[in-house]
């Protein structure tokens, strides 16, 4: 609820402008966070399916939308570890290469949330009047319509493909983020170093990005690993719901296929939940391994 | 007086938010290609080109398009949201209809997500390195994490096909009169498997919201006074303590009606339900652009609402908000 | 069997002959009873006077009556007109309707509401060939309508039947724009078997016994509840728990292969052979390259239609073979049927100039399908795998709503689209429309949106529609199909696999005993117990 628990130290008043951001206590920073065995746990998760994402098309080379089997073969049944899905496509080889998809989709999103959050938020902390007030009311114009719904639209509008899906999730997703940039703005453009920075005449431009932004990092670093869950869950959810690039194999997509089939083949529908399932579950663990990082105090609570 | 000040000046927000919305939604979805037209000959199978001109030219749809976009602003704004290029009745009638159901999903939902997590981070708050605690940390973990349609499955798979005890889909059997007392009954039935889909998210979400504040305010100044005037810790807990507790988890909880909103259309899409959810989904599908403009209006309204009502909720529930926050 | 299309009138042809021709109706029909239909969409409104599909359909034949009905062997039966004659010489159509006829609101039914039925229909309705010749309806007294025509018209008995020809009360619908009659969907006055008692958008439709239904003794269903019913697996555990008793247009093979294990029901693909649909996989034939014949046949040859069937619909569904359903009396099955071949169509691709490139990519295109249907989507991923073992590169097109498909491909912007396309009865009704060159409409779908143009084929199938005598018609559509099919601009993979399936435990005289199945008046159903 108070600032001072949801932050990170304020960082002392750097005497040099270009030490401002290499003033990090990275040892520390990494040692806190491999204290966190779920952290740990999340982080290893994470590097494999980004790992599987990268590599594993390289090695197998194989097509995922190849008919390759009898439909909605049981796991292990004609050498399928995890079965087929009802067009007779390997749900293993669906799920490594759909990992590419959900992690592009979910990653860029993310960075479309992040970038259009940031840049609100940053702007209407550090101006404040009438740019504030303008911009915080369209934050709440994008927070009161329901965020899936207006994706639903944003993508029926444009036709579904990869780009389209990535940038309205991003676009239906920022508010929350401009939201806490804008919270540690407000904050920071008080403090001490901020001041010094403007009294030795630095650009509001360089102030923004230079100077408090660094300081303003930790919790949206956190709240970055938060944003690619949400948003993989959302791109999951309008794949489901079939509004999602038929070209491409995402886990999402994998269960609005098969959903037809759920009570005969229950597996279909299972594994790629799973998967979506694990690659949330490791960002919201390094997110919150991220926090302990970032404020060792709070974990002695 | 003060008070109302607020009251009417928030209103006036609401009022020109609710504007911005009504032309956002006309100029958005006059982008969308294909008009009632193509919609008519998809439904009836074709369509000749003079009859598909005339449509067009009976719905207004070859003026300008701020002439359209007033009309629209204009009509909207006496209640008047159109009619379904699909059911041909008008939009308010088909959004009434099917607003009992989503309030009903929506509302338990919330409900049991708030009373129950609540309850969960009070216990929790006892003991913040008990077992119990980590069990609600690792409880929200995995609701946050599970897409909540895959959630829904699985209960689906658990008590639907393999316990064979909670039914599939719908709001009701398809033959039970309504408004007796089996259909509630019924309905209630019907209501279990989407209701707890759906708060799965929030539940775990708000009972470690509800653990923070609890041991927030059990730190406090506040709750030591109670202590040493020699109130027993029950007492505290549940008469002190419990309220503010409250507080952080209903702000939530309206902040994110919206979202929760969005979570309903992918459980209503699952379980059949027929509420607005459905509806939407089904007219984006059809192309009905009165219908799918006049959802998103009427759920941004809801929204906006809802707002309004738990910030003064918050102020009566919260007494320090209600002097500071009036300025 | 050469007498359907020039059937006199036999005044006392008695209806209760359908009947007979049930096995299982060894009780006596009895009276009462709600019969629970479930479906997996409902209509926006129940008019069939102004749009064709079965949503409007079903619920609107049990509400309007048309002039005449058909039994299972495509032969024509009196309904709502007592008798009909077709003039010698082809060009008019006596109707004389049934004198005790009314509407649900008591007004009788006249030749008047038959004369601006069919105006209506010719103005509003899809099927511009149905009542295309029409010139006019002339009224010579109240019980009698002759229905002029500029040309001989085989197709005009089936364009009178089912939801094709429903009458409407003029007294209703003659006001003001049609389109915008709330009445096409609350408060509907029909001449039909039941009436309109509840409708729920989006949800349900309640209709009642009309007790002074023009049939004595019928219908003898108290109350029709026809419900949707989006997801298969719902309509499922319904059927199988008896909470209802029918549905029809099943076509998902999940539904049917689980269905065909319950006892008490019964699953039909009788009832489907004049509505006749079929997928297929359709061209734009102005289009490079697929201007070029030797292009769209590759693609037949490279299509595994056997596994497609398979695979899409659990060998439930029959091969589709040409232009003309399977189950229409015009139906020839002695066309070129593209089999299997991988080689062929290689074969092909390299005499039409399109050679593999570094990656064996010979062709980039794409492919459109229909938005909302698992089975298309699943399609369109199984043509893709198919065509790229032949170096297309398919790329699939989904389109988010029905409307904008129907924008690109009635816009003529596609290069491939996967469709179901209805033959309505008569060829004249569902068939030409997507050949004749002279019926290219750009912004209009479902008129040749192929752009397909063959002089020989036009000229076969206005001989056609012209005549009268059958087995001259049927010479000349085998013709047709033959030609249409090595052109190609159309791949046929199937007849779409519907069924109708139905709780014999409770269900008398099942709606299977027509050509038009459930979309025909369900005035002779009855409920067992």
């Amino acid at each position: 609820m108070s600032d001072s628990e949801s932050t990170t130290q304020a960082g002392p008043p750097p005497a040099d402008m270009d030490e401002i951001f290499v003033e990090h206590p990275f040892r520390q920073f990494v040692a806190m966070y491999f204290r966190n065995y779920a952290a740990v746990a999340g982080l290893l998760v994470f590097v494999t399916i980004v790992g599987a994402a990268l590599f594993a098309p390289m090695i197998l080379d194989l097509d995922p939308f190849e008919m390759v089997d009898e439909p909605l073969l049981r796991p292990g049944e004609g050498g399928h570890l995890l079965g087929t899905d009802n067009l007779g496509r390997d749900l293993f080889i669906a799920i490594v290469y759909g990992a590419r998809v959900t992690m592009a989709v979910g990653g860029a999103a993310a960075g479309i949330t992040l970038f259009i959050g940031l840049t609100i938020g940053a702007m209407a902390g550090f101006y404040r009047g009438w740019v504030d007030e303008v911009l915080m009311r369209v934050t709440e114009f994008f927070q009161v319509l329901p965020p899936l719904l207006l994706a639903m639209v944003l993508v029926a509008l444009f036709s579904p493909t990869l780009e389209t899906v990535a940038i309205s999730i991003g676009v239906v997703s920022w508010t929350g983020v401009a939201r806490l940039a804008r919270a540690e703005f407000l904050r920071l453009r008080e403090q001490e170093f901020v001041k010094a920075a403007r009294s030795i005449g630095a650009r509001d431009r360089r102030i923004i990005w230079l100077v408090i932004m660094p300081n303003a990092l930790p919790p949206l670093i956190v709240n970055a690993a938060l944003t690619v869950g949400i948003a993989i869950l959302f791109e999951a959810a309008l794949s489901f719901l079939g509004l999602s690039d038929p070209n491409v194999m995402s886990w999402g997509k994998l269960i609005g296929d098969n959903r037809d089939y759920l009570l005969d083949a229950p597996w279909t529908v299972t594994f790629p939940g799973v998967a979506i399932f694990l690659t949330v579950l490791a960002m919201s663990l390094i997110g919150d391994g991220l926090t302990d990082a970032f404020n060792p105090k709070l974990r002695e609570r | 007086m003060q008070f109302l000040t607020v009251v009417i000046r928030r209103s006036l927000y609401a009022f020109l938010l609710l504007l911005a919305v009504i032309v956002f939604n006309y100029t958005l979805l006059f982008l969308v290609p294909g008009d009632i037209a193509e919609t008519i000959a998809g439904e009836s199978g074709g369509a000749s080109a003079e009859l598909m001109a005339e449509i067009r030219r009976s719905y207004g749809l070859d003026q300008p398009f701020y002439v359209q976009l007033f009309g629209y602003v204009g009509r909207v704004l006496q209640g008047d949201l159109g009619s379904s290029y699909y059911f041909n009745v008008p939009v308010l009638d088909l959004i009434l209809g099917r607003l009992g159901p989503t309030l009903l999903l929506v509302v338990t939902s919330l409900l049991l997500a708030i009373f129950t997590g609540t309850l969960f981070g009070v216990i929790a708050s006892q003991r913040p390195n008990g077992i119990f605690s980590h069990f609600i940390t690792i409880l929200a973990l995995i609701g946050f994490s599970a897409p909540v349609f895959w959630t829904a499955f699985l209960l689906i798979i658990l008590f639907v096909s393999m316990l064979q005890i909670l039914p599939l889909s719908g709001l009701a059997e398809p033959l039970t009169e309504s408004g007796t007392w089996q259909w509630y009954l019924d309905v209630a039935y019907h209501l279990i498997l989407p209701v707890v889909s759906l708060s799965s998210i929030y539940l775990a979400q708000y009972s470690r919201l509800a653990r923070a504040s609890m041991m927030d305010i059990l730190g406090s100044d506040y709750i030591r006074t109670a202590r040493a005037k020699g109130l027993g810790q029950r007492v505290i807990i549940y008469k002190h303590a419990l309220r503010n507790a409250v507080i952080p988890v209903i702000t939530i909880a309206g902040l994110q009606f919206s979202h929760i909103f969005s979570g309903a259309v992918v459980i209503e899409t699952v379980f059949s339900w027929p509420g607005l959810g459905t509806l939407a989904f089904e007219s984006i599908l059809r192309g009905d652009t009165p219908t799918i403009m006049g959802i998103l209006f009427f759920s941004a309204f809801v929204v906006i609402i809802f707002n309004l009502l738990t910030d003064l909720a918050y102020r009566i529930v919260d007494p320090r908000i209600r002097l500071s926050n009036t300025a | 069997m050469n007498k359907y299309f020039k059937m006199a009138a036999g005044g006392a042809a008695m209806l209760a002959a359908t009947a007979l021709a049930v096995p299982t109706a060894q009780a006596e029909p009895k009276q009462g009873g709600t019969l629970t239909m479930i479906y997996r969409i409902i209509a926006g409104h129940f008019n069939p006077a102004i749009a064709s599909g079965t949503p409007t359909g079903i619920p609107g034949t049990q509400l309007f009556a048309a002039l005449i009905r058909y039994d299972d062997q495509w032969r024509p039966q009196p309904y709502l007109a007592e008798s009909w004659k077709i003039a010698d010489d082809g060009l008019s159509v006596q109707v004389n309707l049934r004198k005790n006829a009314v509407f649900h609101d008591g007004h009788p039914i006249t030749s008047e509401d038959v004369a601006f039925s069919i105006e209506t229909i010719k103005a509003n309705h899809p099927f511009k060939t149905m009542y295309g010749p029409v010139t006019k309806v002339t009224t010579p007294d109240k019980h009698t309508a002759i229905i002029h025509l500029s040309a001989p018209h085989p197709a005009i008995e089936l364009a009178m039947s089912s939801q094709l020809g429903v009458v409407i009360p003029k007294h209703i619908y003659g006001e003001g724009n049609i389109r915008k009659n709330p009445r096409n969907s609350q408060d509907i006055v029909g001449s039909g078997p039941f009436k309109l008692k509840e409708f729920k958008p989006g949800e349900y439709i309640i209709m009642e016994r009309f007790d002074d239904f023009f049939l004595e003794g019928r219908p003898y269903l108290d109350q029709i509840v026809f419900k949707k019913m989006a997801e298969s697996t719902s309509r499922i555990i319904a059927l199988e728990t008896g909470k209802a008793d029918l549905t029809a247009f099943a076509s998902d093979p999940q539904e049917l292969t689980r269905l065909k294990k319950s006892k008490h029901l019964t699953l039909t693909p009788d009832g489907y052979s004049a509505i006749g649909p079929l997928n297929w996989l359709a061209f734009n034939t102005t289009r490079k390259p697929f201007d070029d014949k030797r292009v769209r046949q590759a693609i037949g040859y490279a299509m595994n239609k056997k596994l497609m069937i398979k695979i899409l619909y659990s060998g439930f569904a029959k091969r589709a073979t040409g232009p003309i359903h399977p189950g229409s009396v015009f139906y020839s099955g002695d066309v070129n049927d593209y089999a299997y071949d991988v080689a062929k169509a290689k074969a092909l691709l390299d005499a039409a100039g399109l050679k593999p490139d570094a990656d064996g990519i010979r062709l980039k295109t794409t492919l459109n399908f229909i938005p909302g249907g698992a089975v298309w989507k699943r399609w369109s991923e199984i043509t893709k795998a198919q065509l790229k073992k032949i170096g297309i590169d398919v790329t699939l097109k989904a389109s988010s709503d029905f409307r904008s498909w129907i924008k690109t491909v009635a816009g003529h912007d596609f290069d491939m689209t996967l469709d179901s396309v209805f033959n309505w009865g008569d060829p004249v009704i569902g068939v030409h429309r997507t050949y004749q060159s002279t019926n290219i409409r750009k912004g209009v779908p479902w008129h040749n949106t192929q752009q397909f143009r063959n002089a020989d084929v036009d000229a076969v199938m206005m001989k056609a529609g012209l005549e009268n005598d059958l087995a001259k018609r049927k010479a000349l559509y085998a013709k047709m199909q033959k030609m249409v099919v090595e052109e190609a601009p159309i791949i046929y993979i199937n007849a779409s696999p519907y069924h109708t399936i139905y709780n014999h435990d409770r269900v008398g005289n099942p709606p299977v005993d027509s050509i038009w199945g459930t979309s025909s008046p369900m005035d002779n159903v009855y409920i067992k117990q």
